[in-house]
């Protein structure tokens, strides 16, 4: 076998730098945290569940995802949760206006629970589906022992029959934009007799 | 002070400077698209702010512009030999500030949801910004800084780097945050936007965002700069350690533990709890971080010592300006000493010569020989200049000695 003259050493290929690998890591980490909570808050929600009835004229029913949290026994109310947020429907016979109802719940529920709380100055009006016309507030505060201030809207109603009904949306502050539709839909199709 | 050789202690990118603008790098599209889309939402939530309250918004921007600016200097003059680009520091500040709020918002939402959905509502109320926006907003935060090494490598050579875009990246998230309180939850009254820049930032403001970006961003620098002198295996361990402790100093911040903040701010003592509460929170991680910085500052110095020291042989250097290089209150005082003696114009020029006595330092890193014809080049600058110094009457003494 004939021996090859000897070859210089050939250089080394260049650094090949991977440009596109890290970019396409770092977009997967960026798609997995700002919609993985989504996702997966959906995976563990429910189907929208049967009417839950709050008092003996009074039914909600919760949408996708809301489930009742808890029942309150005086005055009759129920508590619907979907994550962060939470719709508390409360009812109650009541002489007076929805502005009244509106305004006992701010001094007798809000104001006593709350270390600081802030409630809007103006009144708006809202008409429910039934167009049973009532009052709305929105209020910032913290609550108790709880850490996180909350946000929340309540909406006054009171029926013809003198029924009246409490809608308070609240949730953690920065959530309730994100449920705020939900919440509106269900006080909207709330059913008072 | 130990003599490395500098050999030892490589640094590969010492001294080039990149912009932000790399329009071949991937890592440049990723950062342009996510800062453009998420920049309309941003600009629609200050003008919704400033809907809700305008001169508390302005209020607001006011006040937290008197507290960015000098938190901003500090941070970019930390850097004391290898300033980083303006343009890369901007572009961390705006990913903090717009990127990484934005998403923040959005991913915080989606995984208080699962708190709660897993936890119940009063559980979420109460534990859900400790479980959700540590590991959400740090990485996010820390994905900026990612991004700003890929679009310029070079200029993420040592840890102090590091610390510099990961602060400045916090540094825009904790403005924007603020904002956010100061008109979402304190209000938006001037009495609310005092009281929440009295709460956030007087009070807490040493021990927030900034510091966790900033560690975060040690970690990276240290994954990304150490290549050849750790394993990989520490590397690793030290950028996901550091990642860890940011992560873990937020959830302490967030959570019920340790929490001796006043329930709300009534009377004197009131006022007077809030920094006391603050600071068992947040000090113990701002202590660690100064030390972290104190141990880059001192690399650095090893580093300019190693590539300068034979450098005292040559015109460029001599041993006594290279001990004040050494030394940043040295090198500050021989300046003022220098104003003192030959005025202002002979100030300026020893400013000169000492950034391109530390520019030597660099290309000697970067070059192959030491005869190599841009070190020839910039040794030649130097000795013209302290030429050029010393002709000035009175500038003598204090251009060749150490300073008094």
């Amino acid at each position: 076998m004939s021996s090859l003259p000897e070859a210089a050493p050939l250089p080394s290929p260049p650094h090949r730098e991977r440009r596109w690998l890290p970019v396409l890591a770092i977009s997967a980490v960026l798609i997995a945290v700002v919609s993985g909570g989504h996702l997966a808050a959906d995976a563990l929600g429910r189907a929208r569940g049967a009417a839950v009835i709050v008092g003996p004229s009074v039914e909600v029913t919760p949408l996708s995802g809301w489930e009742l949290a808890e029942r309150f026994a005086d005055p009759p109310g129920v508590r619907l949760t979907k994550g962060g947020a939470n719709l508390d429907v409360i009812t109650l016979a009541f002489a007076g206006s929805d502005a009244d109802l509106l305004a006992e719940y701010v001094q007798q529920v809000l104001e006593p629970d709350a270390e600081q709380l802030q409630v809007s100055e103006q009144l708006e009006q809202v008409t429910l589906a039934s167009g049973l016309i009532g009052s709305k507030i929105t209020y910032v505060g913290l609550f108790g022992d709880v850490q996180a201030p909350i946000e929340g809207e309540v909406i006054a109603v009171v029926s013809p029959s003198g029924t009246g009904v409490l809608f308070d949306g609240w949730s953690p502050a920065g959530q309730l934009q994100f449920a705020l539709d939900e919440v509106d839909a269900m006080i909207a199709s709330t059913e008072i007799a | 002070m130990a003599s490395l050789p500098v050999a030892r202690l490589p640094r590969r990118g010492w001294g080039r400077r990149t912009s932000l603008f790399q329009w071949r790098q991937p890592a440049f599209w990723l950062y342009a698209v996510v800062v453009s889309i998420t920049a309309v939402y941003a600009v629609g939530q200050q003008q919704i702010f400033h809907e809700l309250s305008p001169s508390g918004w302005a209020l607001s921007w006011g006040l937290l512009l008197v507290y960015g600016l000098p938190v901003f200097l500090a941070i970019y003059l930390l850097d004391l030999y290898e300033r980083e680009p303006m343009s890369l520091v901007l572009g961390a500040l705006v990913w903090g500030a717009v990127a990484a709020t934005v998403m923040s918002g959005i991913a915080n939402e989606g995984w208080g949801l699962v708190v709660a959905r897993l936890g119940g509502p009063v559980f979420a109320a109460e534990w859900t910004a400790a479980l959700t926006a540590p590991v959400v907003e740090e990485t996010l935060k820390g994905a900026g800084v990612v991004l700003i090494y890929l679009i310029a490598r070079d200029e993420m050579d040592d840890i102090m780097d590091g610390f510099v875009y990961g602060a400045m990246v916090g540094l825009g998230f904790t403005l924007v945050e603020d904002v956010f309180y100061f008109i979402a939850i304190f209000g938006g009254t001037t009495g609310g936007v005092l009281a929440g820049f009295y709460v956030r930032v007087i009070s807490s403001g040493l021990y927030g965002h900034v510091l966790y970006t900033g560690l975060t961003g040690i970690g990276i620098a240290y994954f990304a700069s150490r290549r050849g002198e750790a394993t990989v295996g520490r590397r690793v361990a030290v950028a996901v350690g550091l990642f860890a402790a940011a992560v873990g100093a937020h959830f302490l911040w967030n959570s019920p533990l340790l929490n001796f903040f006043p329930a709300s701010l009534d009377d004197l003592g009131d006022w007077l709890q809030f920094p006391v509460g603050a600071a068992l929170k947040g000090l113990p991680l701002l202590v660690f971080v100064v030390v972290l910085v104190r141990l880059a500052h001192r690399r650095e110095r090893m580093w300019l010592g190693a590539a300068l020291r034979s450098e005292t042989d040559t015109p460029a250097l001599t041993a006594g300006e290279l001990q004040v290089l050494l030394d940043p209150r040295a090198k500050r005082r021989s300046r003022r000493v220098m104003r003192h003696r030959a005025g202002v114009a002979a100030q300026r020029l020893l400013k000169r010569l000492q950034r391109e006595q530390v520019n030597l330092a660099m290309m000697r890193t970067r070059a192959h020989a030491d005869d190599a014809p841009e070190v020839a080049r910039q040794r030649e600058l130097c000795k013209s200049l302290r030429d050029g110094l010393l002709a000035i009457p009175g500038a003598t003494p204090a251009a060749g000695e150490p300073s008094p």
